[in-house]
């Protein structure tokens, strides 16, 4: 059973608690820039967006590594990045489809969600639910059941409308 | 460094100097924040500067706590002198740009001069470039930082700037950053103004040392999940404090209209805060790495978004006497575009009007416009024409006591000020500590003190609250309204308390008032960043310190224990109605609170100045020579 992060934008607040906390968490120091999540803010709209790794099925930042330095850690599923052979060459960083393979700007060094062994920090702090640590089958089987359940809403409300024409 | 990024930056605008100075000599006495930027304007400010003068430094601080993962660490503390009260100013503002400003590599910024067109600072990666601002006068605050943002080619830049009113140098202009956070009192965007800076802009890819990452890391999850554990979370991440607004006005503690009276009916029956975010809110949302989410993100068709908290809920209801959350949302909206003092602007329309209820002015005086208790075109017009300087706006500008000059002596005797502020939003007569921090406070508004909480608490459990009222200040009668014992002392603890969290660069709200109700949570996770490990008392010491600063600042500004008053309404005008009726502040026994709590400070009773002992033991000898004279 794959667990997951997964990201409500809707929910977001924009407060950055997961960016900071994990800067704090993987490199011991207070840098939402060095963070391996961020958030995408139009604060006058009041719409933030978190962007982190989707743990592809067939990863463009695993088949682009010329030294095969990207590779999936099976217990948790998180794409990660062996640092010794990492060459910095970026190749990662602009194959990745969602934006979400991050560079350390003060190193050179790939920061890339690893789900924290499986116990994600920033799923702890985050407030209002935008970020959640599921499992996969059984999120799936949630948002199965809600796109069904609009027809039998529809079915019920027309069937409602009906038997109100019949008694009105 | 832990905590502290090590760097003050200092612009002179007139010579268009940079220059920087290292932030450890000051962090064991002043440790950063308000406490560190009260000594960098003692230090700084030439007495007898004018506050729209090129010499009033405009000082921002950020504390060491500003910036770590931590909930409420997005804090910054704003000083100057005031162009209201001519006594030190201090606003302090929240969002994202002060975290921002230490990632850029700054704890403090000093800006000095005045520049000779309009102009902006950009700050990034410790690469500072004063830069032309023609294309942006004029603009509104939300559009100024959107412009900013397009110039710079980045959307992740935080901009803290004046709208239209700080151009025009109206005397309680404020900062706005974001949509809705403001540094709002004291008049800090008519110093700005005056500097011909429009904004600072700041981008940073730094970060902030801790020395004990992994222990933080543990404490700082824990104070996350014991926040969203607290009642108070409840309530303000999902309402803000658009419910406790109405319990605020049953419990005679907001006022209604301009202080003439605190209770009205129609208001208690028909206060609308509550559901307007049931139907407009479209989500809570606070400041970085906050889960608290005090503040309201209202989306209203055909008038706008952004975010709003605090007192709009009252200053745009109450103390104009509206009844239309419509009109309120307007107004706030247009405030904060504008970049005036929600409150300031909104006790200012409060007097209009009762100049006009009492028949003082009519029409004439304000431009053909009926300054009518709760009328939407006096609200919104008023606003407009302050933030324009247009037909009465224009001594509006100036403050409420130059334009009760031009309306004639009965205006004067109306005005309501403390230290040239409005005193609003909390009413006194009931409530005598409150109204004794409010006298003799370092601004002339009561702030929330925990002390003063306490009598509001109190209401929902007084055995409990006078127990806790024992152990924290010394008395069980400190947590009780209307008595008048044990105020004093519950002051100076209170003021103490609240200093610190503003000197770390963290929310008071948190740290202080609402949740961890003293300093002991604050004081170890200070340990923790810095590796300085302090007792509480070296804590509260340090806020001691900070207090008797910022009261010689003032005092060398010619302040003395008659400026530490009420308006005389609160004396001689009791309540007529609501729970409290009949409440009045005795003249005689207010007066032997503040002896009490001269006394209790080591301060002259009869001036109100600390005494040199007193500041000889907080190492203050140098100010003690220089203010009262070496001897």
């Amino acid at each position: 059973m794959f667990k997951t992060v997964i990201i409500d934008a809707q929910k977001c607040s924009g407060c950055r608690s997961c960016e900071t906390y994990c800067s704090l968490k993987h490199e011991s120091l207070c840098a939402p820039s060095r963070g391996r999540i961020h958030v995408i803010k139009w604060e006058q709209e009041g719409i933030f967006v978190p962007v982190s790794c989707m743990r592809c099925e067939e990863p463009s930042c695993e088949l682009v590594c010329p030294k095969h330095a990207t590779y999936r850690n099976y217990s948790t599923g998180a794409m990660e990045v062996n640092a010794n052979l990492c060459i910095g060459c970026m190749s990662c960083i602009f194959a990745c489809p969602f934006g979400a393979t991050f560079m350390d700007q003060s190193t050179g060094k790939v920061l890339k969600c690893d789900l924290c062994d499986g116990d994600p920090t920033c799923v702890k702090v985050c407030p209002t639910g935008a970020l959640t640590y599921e499992e996969i089958s059984q999120e799936t089987m949630l948002k199965l059941i809600a796109n069904a359940e609009k027809i039998p809403r529809l079915v019920r409300e027309a069937l409602g409308k009906n038997e109100q024409a019949a008694a009105g | 460094m832990y905590g502290w990024v090590g760097k003050i930056l200092k612009v002179d605008l007139s010579e268009r100097k940079i220059t920087t100075e290292p932030t450890e000599d000051y962090i064991d006495e002043y440790i950063g924040g308000r406490g560190l930027g009260a000594r960098l304007i003692y230090n700084e400010y030439k007495p007898g500067t004018d506050a729209l003068d090129p010499g009033n430094p405009l000082i921002f601080n950020t504390g060491p706590l500003t910036g770590t993962a931590l909930p409420g660490s997005g804090r910054v503390d704003v000083t100057a002198v005031s162009p209201m009260s001519r006594l030190r100013a201090k606003s302090n503002f929240g969002a994202y740009w002060g975290p921002e400003l230490k990632y850029a590599g700054y704890d403090h910024i000093v800006i000095m001069g005045k520049s000779e067109k309009p102009c902006y600072l950009s700050i990034r990666d410790g690469q500072v470039e004063i830069r032309d601002a023609a294309q942006l006068w004029g603009k509104d605050t939300f559009e100024t930082q959107k412009l900013i943002q397009q110039e710079l080619g980045d959307s992740e830049t935080k901009v803290v700037c004046i709208g239209p009113a700080g151009e025009r140098l109206v005397r309680f202009a404020c900062l706005i950053t974001e949509t809705g956070d403001a540094a709002g009192r004291t008049g800090m965007g008519a110093v700005m103004g005056s500097k011909n800076l429009k904004a600072i802009a700041v981008r940073g890819s730094g970060s902030v040392q801790v020395a004990r990452p992994a222990e933080f890391l543990e404490q700082s999850i824990q104070v996350n999940r014991e926040i969203r554990e607290h009642p108070a979370y409840a309530e303000l991440s999902q309402w803000g404090v658009a419910r406790g607004v109405h319990m605020m006005y049953a419990m005679s503690f907001f006022p209604v209209g301009y202080f003439e009276d605190v209770c009205w009916e129609e208001l208690l029956e028909k206060y609308q805060g509550p559901a307007y975010v049931e139907k407009y809110s479209m989500k809570n949302m606070g400041c970085f790495c906050c889960p608290n989410r005090c503040m309201n993100f209202f989306s209203v068709p055909g008038i706008g978004k952004g975010l709003t908290s605090c007192e709009p809920f009252s200053g745009f209801t109450g103390a104009v006497w509206n009844l239309d959350m419509d009109v309120f949302w307007e107004a706030t909206l247009l405030v904060n575009k504008m970049g005036i003092d929600c409150t300031e602007t909104s006790a200012t329309i409060g007097l209009l009007m009762e100049l006009y209820h009492d028949g003082i002015i009519t029409a004439k005086e304000t431009d053909g416009v009926a300054m009518e208790r709760g009328s939407k075109e006096a609200i919104l017009s008023t606003i407009r024409k302050i933030a324009g300087r247009e037909g009465i706006g224009d001594v509006l500008a100036e403050g409420q006591m130059a334009a009760a000059k031009q309306f004639g002596p009965d205006a004067v005797e109306k005005v309501d000020q403390v230290k040239g502020l409005a005193p609003h939003g909390y009413e006194f007569r009931a409530f005598k500590g409150t109204g004794l921090m409010q006298a003799v406070g370092h601004r002339g508004d009561p702030l929330p003190l925990r002390g003063s909480l306490l009598e509001v608490d109190w209401h929902h459990a007084p055995e409990w609250f006078q127990s806790v009222g024992k152990e924290q200040f010394g008395s069980e009668e400190a947590a009780i309204p209307t008595s008048y014992i044990g105020k004093a002392k519950s002051t100076i603890i209170s003021e103490h308390m609240e200093r610190v969290p503003d000197s770390l660069g963290i929310c008071k709200w948190l740290y202080n008032l609402f949740i961890y109700n003293d300093v002991k949570m604050a004081t170890r996770l200070f340990g923790m960043v810095t590796g300085k490990d302090w007792e509480i008392e070296q804590m509260m010491e340090a806020g001691e310190r900070v207090r008797n600063l910022e009261r010689m600042f003032d005092v060398r500004q010619g302040l003395r224990r008659v400026d530490d008053s009420l308006p005389k309404k609160f004396f001689e005008v009791p309540l007529s109605k609501g729970k409290y009726k009949g409440e009045v502040m005795d003249r005689e026994k207010f007066e032997q609170m503040k002896d009490e709590y001269y006394e209790l400070r080591g301060w002259n009773k009869e001036s109100g100045v600390p005494t040199r002992a007193k500041l000889e033991e907080l190492g203050l000898r140098d100010v003690a020579d220089e203010v009262l004279g070496s001897n």
